[in-house]
């Protein structure tokens, strides 16, 4: 608090911005009075960055032009592109990015709006709101083992819960759906898991970009007669787009690097149907010894990741644009 | 004892090897570190142990409060570090220390990866270090034994042994109108269409060679020929896609239930077993401190694996101890394997559910719990899954085509032949 | 705690009318109804660890889950810390997950500082090696960094998972702070120019107390992801004296059958840190809002 003193004293006379303010692109106090003065702030993560992740990065890169052997001092041929070219010429590998996009899409739009959704209603003051925002944290607290196993039982097909309610309850199946035991009902109670792990992350990021948004605006908005659809428009997201995208993107990351769920639930199976990326490159590199070839997948996936990265963003900045 | 003329043409073969190196082993290439490691030699200094015993049986207690402190008393002045690997994890691993050059002295190992540590070149042939070594060979089983011979040599011994036979719930069976528990696979197949109404004859929990094998095995079938280089013409034989067709056929007619695809979440197959649900399972001896715990008035009852035209033929499972190439002090890393399969070791181990290899303690661990019996006598046929380097893909392959025969997407013939044929070039590989 | 500065945050009251007040008491039941219901959603897996861990203890699951114990019985805690070290675990653990958490905001934030702030030259290429960071699964880069961790003499190291996990937040943690610095009013940023602020200045005295809540979302999940880390330190840890907590619940799963209690006990226990330290995070988001609604 101390520290907030002055600084409010201060900023008194600064006129509030009307909208939540962009930085100046190109602006003269975006350029920094000594060149130096940014790769001093960057240093020490840059630093620590290069050397534990960027090394082994390029080491890694290395690897996947080489049939590598794991025994140091022994003989590792290189093999040029070869590990890259059976990557995109392996069935196995593609049906694991298929289930990896199948499980973004059918995780990442959904835990988005339903959380942006809880997110809003836990942001405004109510009873027990602090308890509330903890329960709704504690998903993602609890250990990956434990959940996947017991989403493992919820999914099972002679007497799961899901069955028993859409069976027993809802009648809409005739008999139990076998959901483990076939590729698109396996992805989708996994996806259910992922939906429900990662709620709570989401909730608690856009609850602190909630924080940010100024309540002069809200003000302003009721001022108008704007109802809560039209403010939460024009206002709330507007006002934390940038988190929006940064959930997305990690999210995008996230789904295509889903691992612990399925290796737990399904381990790949049946006939490795619901492998994904990275359950495929575990098993390469540390089941079969073939770390070139995991490697050069990530490399083929980082590409992948990327693109759909930058499609994701380039999307969400082009409503922007269109919506001024 | 008909059974005993089908001990696996592999052990035999194990056993001619083992002659045949136990002479090269004392004389010449290796004489120098053979003296070096002799059972006579003093031992001093410190060595790192690394093995999976599960905290919860027991096991942890036994290593770390009787068979470490004995060991050490024995030989004042060293010490055993011993860290305890998740299984699960262990070769992920050894792997990463392996590329860090940061591997143990000694290691407790999964007996189907034995071969595999052996061609990546981390391990110390046991058969040419040791002088002693073919005494210690010729105490073990011969099953267990053949899961440490890779290339003419021996790179460990067996610590503990496995297998699995028929576990059944009797009054599950009386209750479905099955008078008598099925001994035979034609016994099993007559008694799956009596059962019905969400209860199944026989539930398995997977569909890897540890699962199928007894079935393939039993019924005359093989995965490979004996000396593991061809798949073709064994795997896909008539008897080894009459066994798994049996099982696709009970599935298929919903005789068995989801688990045999391996991670279907349905009723573990030893819960269903005392809850009634599943008539019979097979399995290993892990299962009845389970069942003990959780279900404390249920009988479990046992006989030997379903029979077929070959008898009664199970799979052998548990784990070889191991010494590295990397070990500074192989002295006394020797020393602890030989206290490791000593008598008093083995018996301490055995009373916490870890089966003893060494026939000559079967009477101790009959002993010490009364459902080791039916597994002595079961390990008198088993047998050991082909010991390849290659192992870890010849499974995978393995269960992934028996798993699309399973889903219906290709024929159990189909399905093997592929198999077989992705098979042959990684077992060329040697 | 949070309900006092909660109400200086919304809408101010005195501007409705009575007719307007009383749908807004509708609106918070409707809004709590709905926010409950949510909640029993994400509590029954939850719900059902805790249950189990006061169950006696079991190598088997009970299928289906029981929501109430039955017999209860506190065995499943008492055997899970005091059967292993789980003391030690717990002390390990919570050293390195305050280290590397002050580690990884202090730096990160510097870090996103510069990125959000200032125009250079390389500044989009760097940044671009940054999230490609991201991208790559660490289990692909393991052994490289394994041997890494050999060389630096870090292998059995506390202070070694320290300086990795470190490391492993820094270009998720400076993304995330990035969009939160960016937001920073240029307005506010110049006029402590004009009153002769340094760069240093202005980030500790305008950026760090405008982006508390991010900072402490930061926080939150930085303890979280070195609390719950298992594969490095799986990875690079045998001495048993040196374990972390998640080392020591994977140790009571068997090979073949898992004490299912002693792991729900201990995963409870586990619990137990992060949500104190997301409940003390709770309050530098609120007093972010006020700080906020002061401009």
């Amino acid at each position: 608090m101390s520290t907030e003193a002055p600084f409010r004293a201060r900023t008194e006379h600064v006129p509030a911005p009307s909208r939540p303010s962009k930085p100046r692109r190109g602006g003269s106090s975006r350029r920094p009075a000594h060149w130096w003065i940014p790769w001093a702030f960057a240093a020490p993560g840059l630093a620590f960055f290069a050397l534990t992740t960027g090394y082994p990065l390029v080491r890694s890169l290395q690897i996947s032009f080489y049939q590598w052997s794991v025994l140091p001092g022994t003989d590792s041929p290189f093999v040029g592109f070869d590990n890259y070219v059976r990557a995109l010429g392996d069935p196995q590998f593609w049906t694991s990015v298929v289930n990896a996009g199948a499980y973004l899409l059918m995780t990442v739009p959904a835990t988005i709006a339903v959380s942006l959704v809880f997110a809003v209603l836990l942001h405004r003051p109510m009873p027990a709101r602090t308890l509330f925002r903890v329960l709704y944290y504690i998903p993602v607290v609890t250990s990956w083992v434990v959940v996947s196993l017991l989403f493992k039982y919820l999914f099972s097909s002679d007497n799961g819960a899901v069955n028993w309610f859409l069976q027993d309850v809802l009648h809409a199946v005739s008999e139990p759906v076998p959901w483990l035991e076939q590729r698109w009902t396996a992805l989708a109670a996994v996806s259910m898991l992922g939906i429900w792990k990662n709620l709570g992350w989401c909730i608690v990021v856009f609850l602190a970009a909630l924080g940010g948004v100024q309540q002069d605006l809200y003000e302003a908005a009721a001022l108008d007669g704007a109802n809560a659809w039209a403010k939460f428009a024009n206002v709330t997201f507007p006002g934390i787009r940038g988190t929006v995208i940064f959930v997305a993107i990690v999210q995008i990351i996230g789904a295509f690097n889903v691992f612990p769920s399925i290796l737990l639930m399904t381990n790949g199976g049946p006939a490795g149907s619901t492998e994904v990326p990275l359950t495929y490159m575990y098993k390469q590199a540390f089941s079969f010894l073939d770390f070139g070839f995991a490697s050069a997948m990530s490399f083929v996936m980082a590409i992948i990741i990327s693109a759909v990265s930058y499609l994701q963003y380039r999307i969400t900045r082009e409503k922007k644009e269109a919506r001024r | 004892m008909k059974r005993s003329l089908v001990l696996p043409t592999i052990a035999l073969a194990a056993l001619t090897g083992l002659a045949a190196c136990g002479v090269g082993a004392g004389s010449s290439q290796s004489a120098p570190s053979g003296n070096e490691l002799s059972p006579s030699a003093s031992v001093s200094g410190e060595i790192t142990f690394w093995h999976a015993y599960s905290a919860g049986g027991g096991e942890i207690n036994a290593l770390e409060k009787t068979i470490i402190p004995n060991f050490e008393k024995l030989h004042p002045g060293v010490k055993v570090h011993d860290v305890q690997v998740p299984s699960s994890d262990m070769h992920q691993k050894l792997i990463t220390a392996t590329a860090g050059g940061a591997l143990p002295d000694v290691v407790r190992a999964d007996i189907v990866t034995v071969p595999e540590l052996a061609k990546l070149g981390v391990l110390a042939p046991l058969s040419d270090v040791m002088p002693d070594f073919q005494s210690w060979a010729a105490k073990m089983f011969p099953g267990p034994l053949a899961t440490n011979k890779y290339k003419d040599k021996y790179w460990g011994l067996p610590l503990d042994t496995n297998t699995r036979v028929v576990i059944y719930n009797q009054d599950a069976l009386t209750s479905q109108g099955v008078s008598q528990v099925p001994k035979s696979l034609d016994d099993l197949k007559a008694a799956a269409s009596k059962v019905g109404g969400g209860k199944f004859i026989f539930a398995e929990g997977g569909s890897g060679a540890w699962n199928l094998l007894p079935f393939i095995w039993s019924n005359g079938g093989e995965m490979t020929d004996p000396s593991v280089s061809k798949a073709t013409g064994y795997l896909n034989s008539p008897q080894t896609v009459d066994a798994i067709q049996m099982l696709v056929d009970m599935y298929r007619a919903k005789q068995i239930p989801g688990n045999i695809l391996g991670g279907s979440g349905d009723t573990p197959t030893s819960d269903g077993l005392a809850k009634g649900l599943y008539d019979t399972i097979v399995d290993g001896p892990w299962t009845f401190p389970g069942l003990t715990a959780s279900y404390p008035s249920f009988k479990p009852a046992t006989e030997p694996m379903f029979s077929g035209s070959a008898g009664s033929i199970s799979v052998v499972g548990g784990e070889d101890i191991v010494m590295t190439q990397q070990s500074k002090n192989k002295a006394l890393a020797a020393e602890f394997v030989r206290y490791m399969l000593s008598p008093d070791a083995q018996q301490a181990m055995g009373k916490v559910g870890q089966l003893s290899a060494e026939p000559a303690l079967a009477a101790d661990m009959a002993s010490y719990a009364p459902y080791y019996a039916p597994y002595l006598e079961q390990l008198k046929t088993a047998r050991p899954r082909p010991a390849t380097p290659q192992w870890a893909k010849v499974d995978d392959i393995f269960t992934k085509q028996v798993q699309l025969a399973f889903q219906g997407k290709v024929t159990v013939q189909q399905a093997l032949d592929s198999a077989a044929s992705q098979i042959d070039p990684l077992l060329a590989q040697g | 705690m949070s309900s006092a500065p909660a109400t200086l945050v919304g809408t101010p009251s005195a501007r409705r009318t009575p007719s307007r007040r009383r749908s807004a008491i509708g609106w918070t039941a409707a809004r709590t109804a709905a926010v409950a219901i949510g909640a029993l959603f994400l509590m029954a897996p939850f719900v059902i660890m805790v249950t189990t861990s006061f169950e006696p203890n079991t190598a088997l699951l009970p299928n289906p889950p029981h929501f109430l114990p039955q017999n209860p019985t506190i065995a499943n805690y008492v055997d899970a810390w005091t059967g292993s070290d789980f003391a030690q675990y717990f002390v390990n653990s919570a050293y390195v997950s305050v280290l590397t958490t002050l580690a990884a905001v202090a730096i990160s934030a510097m870090t996103a500082f510069a990125f959000a702030r200032f125009d250079f030259p390389g500044k989009n290429v760097v940044y671009a090696v940054l999230l490609a960071g991201l991208m790559i699964p660490g289990i692909v880069i393991i052994v490289p960094q394994f041997i890494l961790a050999k060389s630096l003499g870090m292998l059995d190291s506390l202070n070694g998972l320290v300086f990795f996990y470190t490391a492993g937040q820094i270009a998720f943690t400076t993304f995330m702070l990035r969009a939160f610095f960016e937001r920073v009013p240029t307005e506010l940023d110049e006029a402590m120019t004009v009153d002769g602020a340094g760069t240093w200045r202005k980030f500790v005295r305008l950026y760090l107390p405008l982006a508390r809540p991010a900072l402490a979302t930061a926080a939150v999940f930085a303890f979280l992801g070195a609390w719950d880390e298992y594969v490095w330190a799986l990875t690079v840890i045998s001495d048993a004296s040196k374990r972390t907590l998640p080392l020591g619940i994977a140790a009571f799963q068997g090979e073949h059958s898992t004490a299912w209690g002693l792991v729900f006990a201990a995963s409870t226990i586990a619990v137990i840190p992060v949500v104190a330290v997301y409940i003390a995070g709770q309050r530098h988001l609120i007093a972010g809002i006020t700080a906020g609604a002061v401009k």
